[in-house]
């Protein structure tokens, strides 16, 4: 392992140099020296950081990305042989004949749809009903942040007890008020994906509303004062100042809210184990890699995902980017 | 210029002392401590304060106290193993990983072949006696070696609320280990149990994310004539699909279809009265004897009934088991006299007595009550016992086994077996490439 | 007389209209207010069940489960409520997981805010050869989210770095000191503070040091609490990692694990019943809820200032 370390520091410390030597050389054609003493204080403030970034981040990437083309089973860690893209072979297998990858991706997909527009949509929501200067308003900012704070199992723990199929539980009761026999709701192979969905979105939305709230405090309020001077509608104003506005945060915001929904596993391991109707990718993964050990298997598998969630991110970055 | 020395080796010693700390903290661990006793590291898969921990607990001390002269001495540890990330194999696989596994661990029975076909678990075939061997009334073994020693073991049953039974005009005395009741005599029980407005069964049906359901429920297959996997353990299709292997999931489900059981019933409810009959573990008799005076008084309250029986006898077996690893301690002699400690008649019964299971030795006096809950669990251990199926890939098995149970309630059965079939046949087909 | 008139009903005109806006207001209010407070009993009811578990025992569990009851605290029995309480701080010793959890969250937080800060000070203000690397770097990692197996790291910590028995605590703490998007949140809002102040400072014959620990950090309150924040939050809600590298305590021993990991093993201690849990998990959720509610000013304006660009 240090060997191949010592060769990953060493490839990038080569192309660190010419970058280096390159700047160099286009300053001095620009007459515009580098003042020496600010660039060894650089480095050396610098070095923290990039020293735990090259240990603790771009190595594992860098390894993860190698075991892709590996056998590396978990329980023989001394053993590990090239196998080309046999993994991938597996996965592609996997997805024709409609294994578990097959529905890991559909679950995903579904989850993701779903969860990205009702996450954001309650979360802007919020977040205008909490932006205005009223007393009491503090309280329910701290309210509707809460679930975010309780962690996801204790979320997913709970809403178990709501779902729960016996005619005591919390939903079920509530539908028998009006007649309806006691549902199965998590283990419904249509609905399941759904209900996650609503509790993923019901956990995480705080997050997101503060994050817009932050989006909100920066919009000037001189702007709304002119726009009501000059008799624009609330949502007048919402269209033409607040939208605007928000751009960039929400930009932001859909971007981590997909990533976060792509990595959805806690709600379905906890809440329904490992079942073809609620795998998710990152839970197939974790399966793959840890249960069964196939650690090899589970880089593919994380590969192929870095590949398709990191082109959706550039194109949503594209999509929606402020064009200046 | 000063300054600038300054702040650059500030931080540049700053990023030193990181790294520096960050590789020097190793340091290899002594296996003998500084009175020069020999230490043998061991690890428990339960946690410390529980009553089995303590049983193991008593037992380590009292190693410790019989070897102090030949300075020996047992280091325990205890890791919980819990559902959600199942610690107490990640930490295993993690030992492995770093080099530090103990000297002896404890291992579900089902995992013995994934663990030896990875090197963590050491052949004791020629480390315990002949003698000791015989007196196990089961062993771990895979190829034809032995692996591991179990620590007790267990069989299920079907306890049930006699009060409920009498209320319902129920008399069960007649199904017994001699004449075990049929699959269709148990639907008829169930039936007078829901004609008595009682949920006739829990099944356990819930207990699909862990080991649970697939301990409970594996002996129905086998008892409806079906099987799971080829003998070598790596061909699924033709036997986890087949119509024998069908037949004992469709039992289970009838019960579903029919209301006699549901996957919704509490966790408590047996206990609470609101249904006849639970299917469980030994564990399951310390509960009934302590923590629920109101329905359960007395042993007068409640009885325990055998599997049924389909065209075969079938009941679950297996426990966890001492096995010794594969570390760097070339010299396993001390650590034999541990394992060997841990598994005298003695030991066996100071567990037992804590957990409620069976003794694994077959010299252990248990001296069971005729007709106690302990001797039918005992009677059909030697009767009927059957293990799951002996398979490099348990863990794929289970999960599959367990996604048919979850599945089976609202997908048409063949289908699910199929599909599942043909997932864990991909699964094995990985397994036998390796 | 018509004058008089004329003034009266422009006044009760007047007066109408008034009560009408003022009428108006208070119906938009109370509308405001109900659908405030049933959104946060929503969004509040989880709490509200764990704290009302939390006071049960066994059977009174049990008979509240499926009814609203389930919401209430069990006010008949107080002492049950004691009980679990007390067994969570006496019998599982849960304040020194809590202990070790605010310590690790401490000295991650630290960490953070230098290295990152001093990380994000540099890309802001400096320049020298090389930057565009770095530049690369942290963009191409905020922008494309890389899916990794948590075993690589795994075995850095362990083969390549050697970090077993106590000094797996830095196995801990150091990977969660480093964060590319902490740096990147620095880096916008460093940005922001005009170069005049360093300039100033920088004649006055402060380093580069000096200025980032005596000015610019003091400047960066708002970006300093939020990354504080969410590396509390991350700290305590950590389990799997903790879990992973962290040696189980020995006996006798100070153990190392942080309080989630604890969590566990509690919940998997036989005959624990459901108020205890609850009761463990009240506590160890205490502390982020004050942590928030203390730095929700800061995050919001932490957020708003960083402007967040990608």
């Amino acid at each position: 392992m240090i060997g191949s370390t010592l060769a990953i520091l060493g490839v990038l410390v080569a192309i660190f140099a010419a970058v280096a030597v390159k700047d160099v050389l286009v300053s001095r054609r620009k007459q515009m020296r580098y003042n020496l003493k600010n660039c060894l204080v650089s480095y050396g403030m610098m070095m923290p950081a990039v020293v735990l970034t090259f240990i603790f981040v771009l190595l594992p990437i860098i390894y993860s990305l190698g075991y892709a083309f590996t056998n590396f089973y978990l329980l023989k860690p001394n053993d590990i042989d090239f196998n080309g893209v046999d993994n991938f072979k597996q996965i592609f297998e996997s997805i024709r004949s409609k294994g578990d990858m097959y529905h890991a991706i559909c679950n995903t997909s579904v989850f993701v749809v779903c969860v990205v527009p009702l996450q954001i949509g309650l979360a802007l929501g919020l977040a205008l009903f909490v932006n205005r200067q009223k007393a009491g308003v503090g309280i329910f900012k701290v309210c509707y942040f809460a679930p975010v704070v309780i962690s996801l199992t204790i979320t997913a723990y709970l809403w178990l007890q709501i779902l729960s199929p016996s005619e005591y539980g919390l939903l079920n009761s509530f539908l028998k008020l009006f007649g309806v026999a006691p549902k199965d709701f998590l283990r419904d192979p249509d609905r399941a994906m759904l209900w996650i969905v609503v509790l993923s979105a019901w956990q995480g939305c705080g997050y997101q509303m503060l994050i817009f709230l932050s989006g909100l405090t920066n919009i000037r309020k001189e702007l709304y004062e002119a726009a009501a001077l000059d008799g624009a509608n609330v949502w007048q104003q919402f269209l033409h100042i607040t939208c605007p506005g928000l751009r960039s945060t929400f930009l932001f915001v859909v971007i981590t809210v997909f990533v976060g929904a792509c990595r959805v596993m806690i709600q379905p391991m906890l809440m329904t184990g490992y079942q073809s109707h609620t795998v998710t990718l990152s839970y197939y993964m974790y399966v793959q890699g840890y249960s069964y050990r196939w650690v090899g298997y589970s880089s593919a598998v994380a590969l192929l995902m870095t590949i398709v969630i990191g082109s959706i991110t550039l194109l949503q970055r594209r999509l929606l980017r402020e064009k200046d | 210029m000063k300054k600038l020395f300054k702040t650059f080796g500030v931080m540049a010693m700053a990023s030193m002392l990181m790294l520096g700390s960050a590789c020097g903290g190793g340091g290899t661990e002594s296996t003998v401590d500084k009175e020069g006793n020999t230490i043998i590291k061991i690890m428990f898969h339960v946690d410390e304060k529980s009553a089995e921990g303590q049983a193991y607990k008593k037992r380590i001390d009292a190693f410790n106290a019989a070897y102090k002269d030949q300075k020996i001495k047992a280091s325990a540890s205890y890791i919980a193993r819990t559902a959600g990330a199942a610690d107490y194999e990640q930490k295993l696989t993690g030992m492995q990983n770093e080099g530090s596994l103990p000297d002896i661990i404890t291992f579900d029975a089902p995992n013995c072949a994934s663990y030896v076909k990875s090197g963590l678990i050491y052949d004791i075939s020629n480390i315990v006696p002949q003698d000791v061997q015989n007196d196990f009334i089961s062993l771990n073994k895979y190829d034809g070696k032995l692996y591991g020693l179990p620590i007790q073991e267990s069989s299920a049953g079907f306890y049930y609320n006699k009060k409920i039974f009498a209320d319902a005009n129920i008399d069960v005395s007649g199904y017994t280990m001699e004449n075990p009741w049929t699959f269709d005599q148990f639907k008829a029980v169930c039936q007078k149990l829901e004609d008595a407005g009682k949920t006739a069964v829990d099944m356990r049906l819930d207990a699909t994310k862990d080991e649970t359901a697939t301990y409970l429920l594996y002996p129905f297959i086998y008892a409806a004539g079906g099987d799971f996997l080829s003998a070598d353990g790596y061909t699924a299709n033709g036997y986890f699909n087949s119509a024998a292997t069908q037949s004992g999931f469709q039992f289970i489900k009838d019960l579903v279809t029919e209301g006699y059981t549901s996957y919704a019933i509490g966790a408590t409810d047996f206990f609470d009265g609101k249904v006849g009959m639970y299917l469980s573990s030994g564990w399951t008799i310390p509960d009934l004897d302590n923590k629920y005076p109101a329905q359960f008084p007395n042993r007068d309250s409640w009885g325990l009934l055998p599997y049924p029986k389909g065209t075969a006898g079938a009941s679950a077996t297996g426990s966890w088991s001492f096995a010794i690893t594969d570390n760097q301690h070339e010299d396993k002699t001390q650590i034999k006299e541990l394992l060997l400690w841990l598994v005298t008649a003695e030991s066996s019964k100071g567990i037992t007595d804590a957990t409620g299971m069976i003794p694994a030795r077959k010299s252990v006096e248990t001296n069971y009550a005729a007709g106690s809950p302990e001797a039918v669990l005992l009677s059909q251990l030697e009767k009927t016992g059957r293990e799951r199926p002996a398979t490099v890939g348990y863990p794929q098995f289970s999960n599959n086994f367990r996604q048919v149970i979850y599945d089976m309630k609202t997908k048409d059965l063949a289908t699910v077996l199929t599909e599942k079939a043909s997932a864990l046949q991909a699964e094995l087909d990985k397994l036998k490439g390796m | 007389m018509e004058n008089v008139n004329v003034q009266n009903q422009q006044k009760l005109e007047e007066k109408r209209l008034h009560d009408r806006a003022q009428r108006g207001k208070i119906i938009r209010s109370t509308v405001y207010y109900v659908c405030g407070t049933l959104l946060a009993v929503l969004f509040l009811f989880p709490l509200v069940y764990m704290l009302a578990t939390s006071t049960k025992n066994e059977s009174a569990y049990a008979a509240d489960a499926g009814s609203l009851m389930m919401f209430l605290p069990d006010f008949k029995n107080l002492s049950a409520a004691a009980d679990n309480y007390g067994k969570v701080f006496t019998d599982y010793g849960i304040w020194k997981y809590a202990l070790n959890s605010v310590l690790y969250a401490a000295v991650i937080i630290v960490l953070n805010i230098v290295i990152n800060g001093l990380a994000g000070y540099v890309m802001a203000k400096f320049e020298f050869p090389g930057k565009g690397f770095f530049s690369f770097i942290i963009l191409f990692l905020i922008v494309v989210p890389v899916e990794t197996s948590i075993i690589p790291l795994y075995s850095i910590v362990k083969v390549l770095l050697g970090l077993k028995g106590t000094s797996s605590v830095l196995a801990v703490i150091l990977p969660s000191s480093i964060s590319i998007f902490n740096i990147f949140l620095f880096i916008q809002f460093f940005e922001g503070i005009p170069k005049e102040y360093e300039e100033a400072a920088r004649i006055d014959g402060a380093g580069s040091l000096r200025i980032f620990f005596s000015m610019i950090l003091p400047l960066s309150k708002p970006i300093v609490a939020t990354v504080a924040t969410f590396c509390f939050i991350g700290a305590w809600n950590d389990y799997l990692w903790p879990t992973m590298v962290l040696p189980y305590a020995e006996e006798g021993a100070w153990p190392l694990y942080p309080i989630q990991s604890a969590l566990t093993s509690i919940q998997s201690i036989q005959g624990i019943t459901t108020g205890e849990i609850m009761a463990s998990l009240v506590v160890t959720s205490i502390p982020i809820f004050i942590v928030y509610v203390v730095a929700q000013k800061y995050i919001v304006q932490g957020f708003g200032s960083a402007g967040l660009k990608m």
